[in-house]
């Protein structure tokens, strides 16, 4: 997507993505025991796969970008407490986003999407939707390398 | 562009358009200058001493203090000596453009009064450090409440917009259409027809086209937002998608743990759209470094954490087909080559195992 220096397609973003997810997520798996998983062992490692995809997307993105170092800071300083709480942050937020809009204007409406978007709430409007535009590209790329590898995963 | 705004003030040649005008003011404010030297420093050179003052003598001031450092004319040097200036407009100039716009500081005036009078201790230095913080501000609408910074920003939001935009052409109708009593070379800006020549409003102009060219960006980006129009559907269109994306994610991440993985799936194809044959040599570099680690054979450390940090920094791919082939023939001969029981039985053992 980026950086492509002798363009080779290792450094994308995607593969970037890619490659430390995959990592991290064998590993999560390598930890797996023989007996079938309970809904206790497979919500803590949906936390753990959820986080690995976090976190293996904000290190490719690398320091460049604000909201990628938001995240890694968020990561690094509560990784137990943040997993839990965003969760329920985040069902709050979908029961109300819809009460928000039309209020003043684009920086009314911008209030809601700084929660959103990681690092949103120290920016200024307008590199609010740079870092967004570029949020919302890795989040793309994240979704789709993700479906592939649980349509890998799933069909054979 | 700070620079700029200071050699204009004292007559040497600005790099605005208008070199007759600054000759002109220069000279008044020689004139200006000589008499506010003549008058003996009465008070306390306070900095809301400084308020009082037309912006015109601020702005010198403002910018004359660091150069009297580095020495420049006569006039630096009496500035910064004499900083300390009367209260009142008694001996200011009679330029009644000037005192014009004294008055229209007066709220500072009339603030600047009450304290002025109580206060006797001229501290050249403290003025001066407040004169150079003041300058080394960032032009931001929302700093100092000085009527210095106000038309210091003026000017460097109508610098930038000058700079940004090169469809006005850089006439003094802005500067005429403004107080008259501003005779600074200003950046001139012709406004577009019906619309306002304010600073303010051309700074905004500025952040507002900024904001929709991104918001334009994010229009194409966000599927079926191009239809759309009006900035505030369109953020609640993109509003929505980010929080549809994370949903997806975070679904696709419960599902990826609750599968029942099996042991001979390769991510091939998940590279596959990526390009590349060589990306499927990756595979193997990529899956067997993750066994090693975590075995604590020694033997094999050496040729394979080697490659890994290659891995791990990523190198580009000239150098990664070297790590391949060590990688490949490696992991080839992994169980036969084996420096103890233990770690055959757990390599068998993990490629049995559920991936």
């Amino acid at each position: 997507m980026n950086s492509k220096r002798f363009s080779p397609p290792s450094c994308t973003i995607k593969s970037r993505f890619t490659r430390r997810f995959l990592r991290a997520f064998l590993k999560i798996n390598r930890q797996r025991t023989r007996t079938p998983s309970s809904p206790m062992e497979i919500c803590q490692r949906y936390l753990k796969v959820k986080l690995a995809a976090d976190v293996s997307m904000a290190s490719a993105v690398g320091s460049r970008r604000a909201w990628s170092r938001a995240m890694l800071a968020k990561i690094r300083h509560g990784v137990r407490a943040g997993s839990a709480s965003s969760l329920t942050m985040r069902k709050r937020k979908i029961y109300h986003g819809k009460k928000s809009t039309k209020e003043v204007g684009i920086v009314g409406n911008a209030k809601m999407l700084r929660k959103l978007v990681p690092g949103g709430e120290a920016m200024n409007t307008c590199s609010l939707l740079d870092e967004t535009f570029h949020y919302i590209k890795c989040l793309s790329t994240q979704v789709k390398v993700m479906t592939r590898i649980a349509d890998q995963i799933c069909s054979t | 562009m700070e620079p700029n705004s200071a050699s204009y003030v004292l007559g040497s040649c600005p790099t605005r358009p208008e070199p007759e005008e600054t000759v002109l003011e220069s000279l008044q404010f020689r004139d200006e200058i000589q008499r506010l030297m003549t008058v003996p420093p009465e008070n306390a050179s306070s900095f809301t001493a400084l308020l009082e003052l037309p912006a015109t003598q601020a702005m010198q001031l403002l910018h004359s203090s660091p150069h009297s450092a580095g020495g420049g004319g006569d006039e630096h040097k009496a500035y910064s000596s004499s900083s300390s200036f009367t209260n009142g407009n008694l001996t200011f100039p009679s330029n009644k453009a000037l005192i014009e716009r004294a008055a229209k500081f007066s709220v500072y005036a009339a603030a600047a009064d009450a304290e002025i009078s109580p206060e006797t201790s001229p501290v050249p230095s403290n003025s001066s450090a407040n004169l150079d913080k003041v300058k080394t501000e960032p032009a931001e609408t929302d700093s100092n409440p000085g009527s210095s910074n106000k038309t210091q920003t003026q000017k460097l939001a109508k610098r930038k917009e000058r700079e940004k935009k090169g469809k006005e052409s850089a006439k003094k109708s802005k500067n005429q259409s403004c107080e008259d009593a501003e005779k600074l070379p200003y950046v001139h800006v012709r406004a577009r027809r019906g619309q306002a020549t304010d600073s303010h409003s051309l700074a905004e102009r500025a952040r507002r086209e900024k904001i929709n060219a991104r918001m334009k960006l994010l229009q194409e980006l966000v599927p079926g937002c191009s239809k759309i129009s009006g900035t505030a559907l369109v953020l609640d269109e993109i509003i929505n998608h980010v929080q549809s994306l994370q949903r997806q994610v975070e679904l696709l991440s419960m599902r990826l743990a609750a599968v029942n993985p099996r042991i001979d799936c390769n991510f091939d194809s998940v590279f596959a759209t990526e390009g590349g044959p060589l990306i499927d040599s990756n595979i193997p570099s990529m899956v067997s470094p993750l066994l090693w680690p975590e075995n604590p054979f020694t033997g094999n450390r050496q040729n394979f954490q080697q490659p890994w940090n290659f891995d791990a920094l990523q190198q580009p791919l000239w150098g990664r087909e070297e790590e391949n082939h060590t990688f490949i023939t490696p992991e080839n001969s992994l169980l036969s080559y084996d420096s103890s029981a233990n770690s055959a039985s757990l390599h068998s053992n993990q490629l049995k195992m559920e991936l």
